[in-house]
């Protein structure tokens, strides 16, 4: 888009206008990126107009909507602020849930304010008319459809105004909207990246950009192209929590792990002066994730016990019960500390998901401890909770649990020596799991089951079979720690010493800055020092 | 619907509360999302009511409304599947539950439930063909499969000459 200058503008009634260049520090108020959005309507609502389009760039749901409100009362004549409304109510256009049937009667309402008002340019009315789009007969499409429709008014709002910049982004955002899981070629995202790429190049602090960026290359074989705009967009708009956290999405799926730990820790010290505990676990989910990738075990223990006298969770959001019950698992399973994982204690939420990680990791612990008897007993409970994901319709997180319960009885297997059965089982259990992409609330299963499959066979002494799964194990969940570990183990094992020389080089690299001493590390100094 | 799959209404309820947490998440779409937003649907929470209630008349007009949002919810047509049979439609029961098994070929209830509906209308392969199914999709015993082969050895026992 064309900055116009907001002199040049407000020398004209009722003309075009837009903010001068609006980089929204405003005292108080929080720096949430650089936007400038063409607009007609009166020049004393141009600061809050940018922001709250700032916001909406940024999916600050709550806050956005009101700063449109805001708009609307002190100028009644801004008919384009309800096209920020109505978009803020169709909720995070890349997650796929939609509008809400509530959200969407608010929205039709402020769509018909916006038409009632009229805005002044047929450029504003275009916008209120493409976001309308989504919103036609709603309660009789899927959200697909509505998405498909979203996609299509804005890619012609695009194309009827291919200087207006702010359409071609919106476009682009709402055309990565529409990719499907099922679509492995990415292909809506990548159509969505192309336009984002060009204008972050001339756009390298509009929030809107990097933020859909990131979102077009969150998937793991395009996750590497996110970086750029990843460390970006966290440090253009440092006010946005979703700012924050969001690039350790793209940061979790190449490995980034120090870059991770410092977004989330900005993340969760947001959320803490917030009082908002969810988006704290959350942060430190992913922090402790990071953190034991690097071998940082006592920072990993630190973020827990930080986290543990935070305050109490909503028992009614899932995010911080989930991120409550994981660190501990993963503390326990990435150090290899059967016998801890075995003691966990049970988190008691009203998730069986949740309880389920902990069900999961004293199983397997007990199991790989060599206690049958009490891995079976936290076998039944997985299968008491998968039952209950089943019974409640949860298919997503059913099959999640299905994959635990798979990979504990394989071990249980082959705990009692049934070596065949064990490895059957945690071959179907990975097999099932590559099926099921991972929930965004997690940055990543406390462990993964291909990477379980490498180690059982390490252990059933197949060390060219374990390489193979460790390898494709890091295709999906690259640079993990015992990932690494694992398929230097069985390179060496397998008498591949070149490969296992460079995994272990790996491995020392990683844990350059490890506080603990894991003995994959002395492993790994050990054969270097053998060379 | 059997009872032990029958407190799905409130747990579904409960269990799949996002707030407005996952509004603030990033996400590609995922299945998990599609679950939770069919739960919160009303017409579906009352189809299910109506369901429990053992009112699959009630039920089936409002799982239809629930089906034009929701077209490819495996769950939702198993449901279908499910009051069409009850109510003794058994072709439009069969065309739901092969949906179901199309969205999701490891659906066990739909595999359970067209395995019976085979036996309703006397097609026993057609139930082995789904036992069968259930034996590959439960690594470990399930209940699904245990059911059907309940189902099949009573109908076997019915139909053998006395």
């Amino acid at each position: 888009m064309r900055n116009i200058s907001i002199a040049a503008a407000a020398a004209l009634t009722l003309c075009l206008t837009a903010a001068p260049s609006a980089h929204e520090t405003e005292e108080g108020k929080g720096q949430l990126g650089k936007v400038s959005f063409a607009n007609s309507c009166d020049a004393k609502v141009q600061n809050e107009l940018q922001r709250a389009i700032a916001m909406l760039h940024s999916f600050r749901f709550t806050a956005g909507e009101k700063a449109f409100r805001h708009v609307l009362e002190d100028d009644a004549a801004c008919g384009v602020a309800t096209f920020g409304i109505a978009a803020l109510l169709m909720n995070n256009p890349l997650a796929g849930q939609g509008a809400s049937p509530k959200a969407a009667e608010t929205a039709a309402a402020a769509i018909e304010q916006g038409r009632r008002i009229g805005a002044k340019t047929q450029r504003e009315r275009d916008y209120i008319e493409a976001v309308a789009s989504y919103y036609a007969d709603f309660a009789n499409k899927p959200e697909r459809a509505r998405q498909a429709s979203r996609a299509q008014a804005f890619e012609a709002l695009a194309a009827r105004y291919p200087d207006d910049d702010e359409a071609q982004i919106f476009a682009a955002l709402y055309i990565a909207g529409t990719q499907s899981q099922a679509d492995q070629t990415y292909a809506a995202y990548l159509k969505a990246a192309a336009v984002l790429e060009k204008q972050f190049a001339k756009y390298p602090d509009h929030p809107g950009v990097a933020h859909y960026m990131i979102h077009s290359y969150d998937a793991p074989p395009l996750a590497e192209r996110g970086l750029p705009a990843a460390r970006r967009y966290a440090s253009l708009a440092p006010d946005a929590p979703h700012a924050l956290h969001m690039p350790s999405h793209i940061f979790t799926r190449v490995g980034a792990w120090q870059d991770s730990v410092g977004t989330n820790r900005r993340a969760a010290d947001v959320a803490k002066q917030d009082k908002n505990s969810t988006e704290a676990f959350h942060a430190g989910d992913y922090m402790v994730y990071a953190e034991l990738q690097l071998g940082r075990d006592q920072a990993a223990r630190k973020v827990i016990d930080e986290l543990t006298s935070f305050g109490n969770l909503d028992p009614g959001v899932f995010p911080g019960h989930y991120a409550a019950a994981a660190m501990p698992a993963r503390m326990a399973l990435e150090r290899g500390d059967w016998a801890g994982a075995a003691q966990l204690p049970a988190h008691g939420s009203r998730y069986p998901f949740v309880e389920a990680i902990t069900t999961f990791s004293r199983a397997l612990g007990a199991a790989r401890s060599g206690n049958v008897a009490a891995a079976e007993a936290d076998g039944e409970k997985l299968a008491a909770q998968h039952k209950a994901l089943l019974d409640a319709k949860n298919s997503y997180w059913a099959t999640e649990v299905e994959v635990q319960r798979t990979a504990a009885a394989a071990w249980i297997a082959q705990a009692r020596g049934q070596r065949d059965e064990g490895l059957r089982l945690m071959r179907a259990a990975a097999d099932l799991e590559d099926k099921n992409d991972k929930h965004i609330v997690t940055p990543g299963r406390v462990l993964p089951a291909r990477e379980l499959l490498g180690e059982l066979l390490l252990e059933q002494k197949q060390p060219a079979a374990a390489l193979k799964e460790f390898e494709l194990s890091q295709q999906r969940e690259p640079n993990r720690f015992r990932g690494i570990a694992g398929a230097a183990r069985a390179a060496s094992e397998a008498g591949d010493r070149a490969k296992a020389q460079a995994l272990y080089a790996r491995l020392l690299e990683l844990g350059r800055e490890a506080d603990s001493p894991r003995p994959e590390l002395a492993q790994a100094k050990t054969f270097a020092a053998a060379r | 619907m059997p009872s032990r799959r029958a407190a799905l209404a409130g747990a579904a309820a409960t269990a799949l509360v996002l707030g407005g947490w996952l509004a603030d998440a990033a996400a590609v779409m995922s299945a998990a999302e599609e679950d939770e937003s069919l739960a919160r649907d009303e017409d579906y929470a009352a189809g299910i009511v109506a369901l429990q209630a053992g009112n699959f008349a009630a039920a089936l007009p409002r799982l239809q409304a629930a089906l034009k949002r929701f077209p490819d919810a495996a769950n939702l047509h198993n449901e279908l599947g499910f009051a069409h049979r009850k109510l003794g439609r058994y072709e439009p029961a069969f065309v739901h539950y092969r949906r179901a098994l199309a969205i999701d070929p490891r659906h066990r209830a739909a595999h359970e439930y067209i395995g019976e509906a085979y036996l309703a209308v006397d097609d026993l392969a057609g139930a082995e063909r789904h036992l069968k199914a259930l034996g590959e999709i439960c690594l470990l015993p399930c209940d699904e499969q245990q059911d059907l082969r309940r189902a099949i050895d009573a109908h076997r026992a019915k139909s053998r000459p006395r």
